[in-house]
């Protein structure tokens, strides 16, 4: 029985004295004076990548994810992990003013451990058109290009509502977006697709679902009836093999209007799966498969 | 057969063990994606006024992780040896009564609510896994006491149902999860290691320790135990208390360790058989050298984890059965004429 007491005794012991160290050690967390404007700016997110440079701020970033390659100029500096993956270390290596992240789970954990070690982080909720907007101003608020932001904001907004105007009043072109073949899986209407197509002048095929990316069997997809297709590809350099695959596919659906009138479009997936400053391209893309006889095919 | 067990042999098995154990720890924690100076982490938090970046990387987020790794692998070991010996049964694990799904359906739960409230500036996940994992156990063992009071056979069909159940639940979660959402979940379920805040680390840690410690005391009546209970209850063992104490303590720190570090697979079923394998079925050595092999084990496999596919990482449930699963065949193949299979 002695045993146990003791042990009980060594635990209430050890907890206690893990409580002593941390009030100990509270005051001495690193207090470095951060800079009012931050001089080196970590990106942990493509897109986010392209805001920055967008805005003006090439020289002061330091650290991007693997996947940031738009700009060209995107790819020279310091790699920080992937979008998915963030790796502390090189984050820390790189040494910090701002951090500039989205919301998601792993990026908020992120930033809870960079917060705990004193670095200065941002997070951007750009998950909408509307959030893509709020998110460069946020960003241009933080790292002292307001101005620049506003400008960036007016010009995009500009372009996006030529769009709007041009398809006003008109039709609707009914869309599938699909994002996989097998199994068929789409773009459902609470995403920033969907917001995409109904500015270049679209509308989903389908309905509200459930699922953001809902899986559709063939019956829904017959019942869907859409006028075009559009395949995003995965890089650039697979459109023409995926167009190829994409044909053949949907050969099977002979009766849908898209495969009918032949409008299956594989277009540039990075342009279209990044909210960013390229919004505006994105959206033109789409409207060129939705409306050649607008904006050209 | 295995020489018996003297308290020499046991004490000098587990200093080496232990001395082995720390020369890992030291030695994986100056390896990472980031080269560090150790003479530059020596000058301390700032040089100049300016952060030092070889310190932070090594005291705030290599030395953590490592230590998290051991001790999530000692606790996930340890418990294999106690779920191996209670149920009989030579395939248990730690998981097998549905902390793993348990867990996961509440670090699920955590992300798809999308809770982003914190709890002394960590997430909730953490503590959605841990009520999941002990919650599930708890069911588990009330519908195991139901089925056979005499019987280990009720309380695995419970557990192995009651998983199946959870998992379904999990699949629908991730089905109808976003994008974002499934990837955190995902990295979660196949065990994902990052450094941990000095309090959570000390306090797991504490529990973690004072759990192996009991364990360690229960040795000589799992010992017993394993020859049969019917014998054990005659020699004056207290069967049902030894049992759901020994339960209780290995779910409590399985839970712990899950919810510290996702599902990390393998460990607490390989780590057990190869010490049995090597050194006999004695409990009294079997739970301490068991968790001190699988801190090594995990420190090992995460330090792996780290480097392979750097700057990015590998979720370490992936290599510990990548290594440990050819690394366990040769040793049973090596080892398997010398001992009679009786878990």
């Amino acid at each position: 029985m002695r045993k146990w007491w003791l042990l009980s005794a060594a635990t209430v012991l050890w907890m206690a004295s893990g409580y002593a160290l941390v009030r100990s050690d509270a005051g001495r967390a690193s207090e470095v004076p951060r800079r009012q404007i931050p001089a080196r700016i970590v990106s942990m997110a493509p897109n986010l990548t392209e805001i920055l440079f967008a805005l003006g701020l090439e020289s002061r970033v330091v650290g991007v994810t693997q996947d940031s390659d738009y700009p060209p100029a995107a790819k020279d500096k310091p790699r920080v992990g992937t979008f998915w993956q963030p790796d502390i270390e090189s984050i820390i290596a790189t040494r910090p003013d701002l951090v500039v992240t989205q919301t998601f789970e792993q990026h908020r954990d992120l930033v809870r451990r960079l917060q705990s070690m004193g670095y200065e982080s941002l997070m951007v909720d750009v998950d909408t058109v509307a959030g893509l907007f709020d998110g460069i101003v946020a960003i241009g608020r933080a790292t002292g290009a307001a101005v620049q932001a506003r400008t960036l904001c007016q010009t995009m907004r500009a372009e996006v509502d030529r769009f709007a105007a041009a398809t006003g009043g008109q039709r609707r072109v009914k869309v599938l977006w699909v994002v996989q073949r097998e199994p068929l899986r789409v773009a459902g209407r609470a995403t920033f697709v969907n917001e995409m197509i109904e500015l270049a002048g679209g509308e989903n095929a389908i309905g509200p679902t459930l699922h953001v990316y809902p899986a559709l069997g063939a019956e829904q997809v017959i019942a869907a009836a859409p006028e075009v297709l559009i395949e995003p590809a995965m890089l650039p350099e697979m459109i023409d093999e995926q167009r190829i695959q994409a044909m053949s596919y949907w050969s099977r659906f002979a009766n849908v209007p898209a495969v009918q009138a032949g409008r299956i479009h594989v277009i540039d997936g990075d342009i279209v799966s990044r909210l960013g400053p390229r919004l505006p391209a994105a959206i033109r893309t789409i409207a060129q498969c939705l409306r050649p006889d607008l904006f050209g095919g | 057969m295995h020489p018996p067990l003297t308290p020499q042999k046991l004490l000098l098995r587990t200093s080496l063990a232990g001395a082995l154990l720390v020369a890992i720890l030291l030695g994986c924690s100056l390896v990472g994606p980031q080269a560090i100076s150790l003479k530059a982490a020596f000058h301390g938090p700032q040089i100049g006024g300016t952060p030092n970046p070889d310190y932070e990387i090594l005291v705030r987020v290599r030395i953590p992780r490592v230590l998290l790794a051991a001790m999530v692998g000692a606790a996930l070991a340890a418990s294999g040896v106690i779920f191996q010996a209670l149920l009989r049964n030579p395939l248990a694990d730690p998981y097998i009564l549905g902390v793993s799904s348990g867990a996961g359906l509440g670090a699920m739960l955590a992300v798809i609510g999308g809770l982003s409230w914190t709890l002394w500036g960590r997430s909730p996940i953490a503590l959605f896994a841990f009520i999941g994992a002990l919650g599930t156990v708890w069911l588990v063992w009330g519908i195991g006491r139901v089925t056979g009071k005499y019987q280990v056979t009720g309380l695995l069909l419970a557990g192995v149902v009651v998983n199946a159940f959870f998992s379904a639940m999990i699949m629908f979660l991730i089905s109808i999860a976003r994008s974002q959402q499934l990837y955190a979940t995902i990295f979660w379920l196949m065990g994902n290691m990052t450094e941990e805040d000095w309090l959570v680390l000390w306090v797991g840690g504490g529990c973690i320790l004072a759990g192996i410690v009991s364990l360690f005391f229960l040795g000589p009546q799992l010992n017993i135990l394993s020859v049969g209970r019917q014998d054990a209850r005659s020699i004056g063992v207290p069967v049902e208390r030894v049992e759901l104490a020994a339960f209780a303590i290995s779910a409590f720190i399985t839970a712990a360790a899950v919810s510290l570090s996702g599902l990390i697979g393998f460990v607490g079923l390989i780590v057990p058989h190869a010490v049995r394998l090597v050194f006999g079925p004695d409990h009294r050595q079997l739970i301490p050298l068991s968790g001190l092999v699988g801190a090594m084990f995990l420190v090992v496999a995460d330090t792996v984890a780290r480097m392979v596919v750097a700057p990015a990482q590998l979720p370490v449930g992936v290599v510990t059965a990548m290594i440990g699963g050819p690394f366990f065949l040769l040793l049973l193949v090596a080892h398997s004429k010398k001992v009679y299979w009786a878990a």
